[in-house]
């Protein structure tokens, strides 16, 4: 557009203004095609007018828009008798719109209109098939699995891929990617998407299983525990066909117990069974028509314990954050103390002595320039002490260094908050360096050598596009940090060097093995595992001391509902805890997942084998990961403990909110959101009364 | 005193009661309160501040997501909230005024801020403040369908950016960029930048006036890896006097407010303020310029015929922040922080009396505020 007619446009608006009634009857949209067709990176031109009821130019001119990063249109507005020729611009493929809108101030009085620019995929460039042997055995089964690609190299999950066999007499896909062979022959097997197929050849050979046997370890194991059936297609010599595909599957009669249960449980592909609840199981492995099966007893796991409350400390005015418990030094060596944050109030930290917990008393409280104290944490040698700073009056959020040596009489050694004015949400001490996660991007790594002088380092920054991160917790010098979409990262920080003289059971820890490389100034990421559902809100380290795989636990956080809290009403969130294996740290995989259906996961700690996870409206629950982990550990049975935090003057009244917990000594300590700090333990007793 | 003498002021008491009854208006003011995710509505009686309703904003309980600039839409029908803070990226809200209903939200830059509504175009002009991170990257106003709630445009500035408000005729839309120092001009319609100007007093000499920044590919000027020195200034908002002829640019590191002639566009006056200047508005009449000082927790209101400042007021507590001034130019509306968990609170001024009238105490960091409507 020139700018001479630029210079008519406040008049025009000014017309607009006031004399358009009636506006959707008067004026139309007329484009020069009815859609447009173009690829990635091609441009065209359309002529698009706005006319009146006559067919003449309205005299006005409107907007032109395109879907922003996916199609571009310059220019943006018509002319002013109301002409535009536009130049539109693709770059991203799908059904797009081109849209326009006439320029009123009265919302009501605009004329909307669109097309359809459809801008196709590129073409596809291959399909991958997840195998390719080049025998079968007749009278088995095969999954078969696909990828298909795009000359973009992106995997496209939008499109249908057909399997074929050349001969269906002798072996035949079903609608799931599953091959049935029928008899020994030589096939074709084809995968055809668009003008796209990937072909290979397999014989079909007959079968020379003539049994099959099982060699599971026990014949009685308790819920929660995983059996390897160790299933195996033998010849007529009986020696082992390595390669002869097996099915397994179960039935069962399930003990009636205390709740009528259901027989219930979970086989894989390749032989392991967990039951979920106890009773007589017959376990079935079969390969080319011919079976075995084994009867199993599967005994209730009985790892319940009695869960009593020790003591509590109300916080009743203002939400509970954070917690960490320590043991005292110097001149108070012999005594525990704790520190709790607080959410949305004062920027308060309390500290408290909790050498009796029976009687947990506040003995000092710091207040800093903030609205929530989201994190606490103190060193290993308990002289300094972290908080964390959000909603600062000055908006320079950041973090405060204390010296903690004397609970009772706290001091601010330094503040720092240099480049974090976005809030420091979480933080780690570690070897003398604060891992800061701030801003919701990074971690920003201090050195507190000097607590009264601290200084950065080093940074770590995920570098995938709208990255965002949560936390970060460090372990042998290793962070593991919670990403949200991006899931688990873990980072070589100065991971403890591998030793192969060190026989601790750190050393399972595959991480170790790569690291090496890494320190504070210059952060190293050894491995990751996104997340789909982009909740990943925590990341824990768990080394099994029962089976030496390594696990990354990466914990949900989720309001489906979203707020009820500052309503004054429970809220009412889920999620679960998802036990990555990350024994082969390039090839991670999810094993189990520990979920309460209708409660939602936060903070968690593990101590040995055993998971202590606080649930929010759920409350507190410790859960024995001990052995293999497969499946839904819910409903393993596998739950010790259960404690729901509430009080009749909790800030939320009776109402369950549990933050976190930390174990210490014998006892654990949960921060509940609403009502402060619990300190509880568990009584091993058979029967379980829980709270 | 006579008894008709009395009967006389009696009924001038009852007739002045009346009138003054039959003229009283509310004026309705919707306050944010950023770090209580929430947003108030404030009913001003000409007396007395009500707060008539706290509507909870945003969807995570246990993470603050900063409800941080507010306007409402020109016809008054819908009022739109910018929440600073996402996963990384923030949103803009839109609600039903009255049903106070959340009608549609879209995602936005990072640290989406203040807003303005073109008159003209009908669409919304949101800057990207960007707060967080190293105060080194160049950000951007995103321009938004407000009907449809899809972001259509955006147009880069500078960093930090700050302010968002477009002339009456809807035209041009003005912003500044705290870390760049320079005030910047959008064509509202062809949705280009158009001019830049430092906020400077000292620095006339920089102007580029008349300047297409059309070709300018900022993404090229690597700010990232820049050695950028802060500007002094820090300017934070920018507002249109209702002559469409004058800008009034607050310079928060400089206190000081510059007066720009937008033909001219140079800076044309300069008023030395109390400490931290932060927002300002100028009343529909053109007569006052009432600017919050956020460090000196105060608000002064300026004569714009004589460049004087005529009143200073003490704001009830600390970090004085936003500033509306009711259509009939008879009342400011100023939001103030406060400290911790001290309650926000929304400050009224009579600028005809000049004299403070009420408070109202809503949420915690009392920020982004708008006006309404006025009902007789």
């Amino acid at each position: 557009m020139n700018k001479r007619k630029l210079l008519f446009l406040p008049f025009l608006i000014f017309v607009m203004l006031n004399g358009q009634d009636g506006n959707k009857e008067k004026f139309h949209f007329q484009f020069e095609m009815d859609s447009l067709e173009m690829n990635v990176g091609e441009s065209k031109q359309i002529k698009i007018k706005l006319l009146d009821k006559n067919g003449e130019l309205a005299q006005n001119p409107f907007f032109i828009s395109g879907a922003r990063k996916s199609l571009s249109v310059s220019p943006r507005i018509s002319d002013s008798t109301g002409v535009a020729i536009v130049t539109v611009k693709a770059h991203k493929p799908g059904r797009l719109r081109l849209g326009t809108r006439s320029i009123t101030v009265k919302r009501d009085e605009r004329i909307r209109d669109f097309i359809i620019v459809n801008v196709p995929y590129p073409p596809l460039d291959k399909i991958v098939f997840n195998k390719t042997p080049n025998k079968l055995y007749a009278g088995t089964v095969t999954e078969f699995l696909v990828e298909v690609f795009d000359v973009s190299g992106l995997t496209r999950e939008d499109i249908d891929v057909e399997l074929i066999s050349s001969k269906q007499s002798v072996a035949e896909f079903d609608a799931f990617g599953n091959l049935e062979t029928k008899k020994p022959g030589r096939i074709t097997i084809t995968a055809k998407a668009q003008n796209v197929k990937e072909t290979f050849k397999v014989s079909v050979v007959k079968n020379p299983t003539r049994s099959v046997v099982m060699n599971p370890a026990e014949t009685e194991i308790r819920t929660g525990d995983v059996l390897h059936l160790n299933g195996q297609a033998l010849d007529k010599r009986k020696s082992i066909i390595k390669d002869a595909p097996l099915t397994y599957t179960y039935s069962g009669q399930a003990n009636y117990g205390e709740f009528g249960l259901p027989a219930s449980g979970l086989v894989t592909n390749d032989g392991r069974f967990v039951a979920e609840t106890s009773g007589l199981y017959t376990l079935t492995a079969s390969s080319g028509g011919y079976s075995t099966q084994t009867t199993i007893n599967v005994l209730p796991r009985d790892v319940k314990k009695k869960v009593e409350l020790v003591g509590h400390g109300l916080i009743s005015d203002v939400l509970t954050s954070d917690l960490w418990i320590w043991p005292g030094i110097g001149k108070h060596k012999g005594k525990d103390f704790a520190v709790t944050g607080t959410w949305g109030s004062n920027g308060e930290a309390y500290f408290w002595d909790v050498s009796n917990p029976d009687s947990m008393i506040i003995i000092d409280t710091v207040t800093v320039d903030a609205r929530t104290v989201n994190d606490v944490k103190i060193s290993e040698d308990g002289r300094i002490g972290v908080i964390t700073r959000e909603g600062a009056s000055n908006r320079k959020n950041g973090f405060v260094v204390l010296d903690v040596s004397d609970p009772y009489n706290v001091t601010i050694s330094a503040e720092f908050n240099d480049d974090m004015t976005g809030g420091v949400h979480n933080v780690f001490i570690y070897d003398n360096h604060v891992y800061a996660v701030n801003n919701g991007r990074k971690y920003d790594i201090i050195n507190v050598d000097d607590p009264k002088n601290p200084f950065r380092v080093g940074v770590f920054e995920l570098d995938t596009p709208g990255h965002s991160i949560h936390d970060v917790w460090i372990e042998d010098g290793i962070a593991y940090s919670s990403n949200w979409s991006d899931g688990v990262v873990a980072v070589d920080i100065g991971g403890t060097k591998f030793d192969e003289s060190d026989r601790s059971k750190s050393q399972y820890n595959p991480l170790l093995i790569k690291a090496g490389e890494g320190s504070p100034s210059s952060p190293k990421k050894l491995a990751e595992m996104g997340d789909p559902t982009g909740r990943n809100h925590a990341a824990f380290p768990f080394l099994s001391q029962s089976t030496n795989q390594f696990y990354i636990i990466s914990g949900d956080e989720i309001f489906p509902w979203g707020v009820l809290a500052t309503q004054g009403k429970p809220s009412n969130p889920r999620g679960g805890f998802h036990f990555l294996n990350f024994s082969d740290p390039d090839n991670p995989r999810e094993d189990a997942i520990y979920q309460v259906p209708e409660a939602g996961s936060h903070n968690l700690w593990v101590h040995g084998d055993t998971l202590i996870a606080g649930f929010y409206q759920g409350g507190l629950r410790i859960v024995d990961i001990s052995g293999e982990l497969l499946g839904d550990i819910y409903n393993q049975g596998r739950e010790i403990g259960v404690y729901q935090s509430s009080h009749k003057e909790g800030k939320i009244p009776n109402a369950p909110m549990v933050w976190g917990a930390q174990p210490y000594k014998d006892y654990i300590f949960i921060a509940d959101m609403n009502s402060g700090l619990y300190c509880i333990q568990l009584v091993d007793e058979n029967k379980s009364d829980t709270p | 005193m006579s008894k008709n003498m009395k009967r006389t002021i009696q009924l001038i008491f009852v007739v002045t009661i009346m009138i003054n009854n039959l003229f009283a208006k509310d004026y309705y003011i919707y306050c944010t309160a950023e770090s209580e995710d929430e947003v108030a509505l404030i009913r001003f009686d000409g007396k007395v501040a009500h707060v008539e309703k706290r509507i909870p904003v945003g969807v995570w309980p246990v993470e603050i997501e900063g409800p941080h600039g507010i306007s409402v839409s020109p016809d008054g029908d819908y009022w739109y909230l910018s929440m600073a803070h996402g996963m990384p990226y923030g949103h803009l809200y839109k609600y039903e005024t009255g049903t106070d209903k959340m009608v549609d939200r879209v995602e936005l830059g990072l640290f989406p801020a203040t807003m303005g509504i073109s008159n003209a175009t009908g669409l919304l002009y949101i800057v990207n403040f960007n707060l967080h991170g190293g105060h080194s990257e160049v950000s951007d106003v995103s321009i938004v369908d407000p009907d449809e709630m899809i972001e259509i445009e955006r147009v880069e500035t500078g960093i930090m950016p700050h302010g968002s408000r477009l002339l009456n005729n809807g035209l041009k839309h003005y912003s500044v960029a705290m870390m760049s120092g320079e005030l910047y001009e959008i064509d509202a319609m062809t949705m280009e930048l158009k001019r830049t100007l430092s906020t400077s007093p000292m620095k006339k000499m920089n102007k580029h006036s008349g300047h297409n920044m059309k070709g300018m590919n900022h993404s090229k000027m690597k700010m990232n890896s820049m050695s950028h020195n802060m500007p002094a200034e820090k300017p934070t908002w920018v507002y249109p006097h209702p002559n469409d002829n004058f800008l009034y640019v607050v310079n928060n590191g400089t206190d000081n407010v510059v007066e720009i002639d937008v033909n001219k566009w140079e800076i044309t006056r300069t008023f030395k303020t109390d400490k931290g200047p932060y927002n300002c508005e100028v009343s529909q009449d053109g007569k006052y310029l009432v600017v919050t000082y956020k460090s000196a927790a105060k608000t002064g209101v300026w004569d714009l015929a004589t460049g004087k400042e005529l009143a200073k007021f003490k704001n009830t507590r600390k970090v004085t922040h936003g500033v509306v001034i009711s259509p009939d130019s008879r009342y400011a509306f100023v939001s103030v922080e406060g400290i911790g968990k001290e309650p926000g609170a929304v400050e009224i001024f009579d600028l005809k009396k000049l004299k403070a009238v009420t408070i109202a105490e809503i949420g915690k960091q009392a920020g982004g505020i708008a006006f309404w409507k006025m009902d007789n």
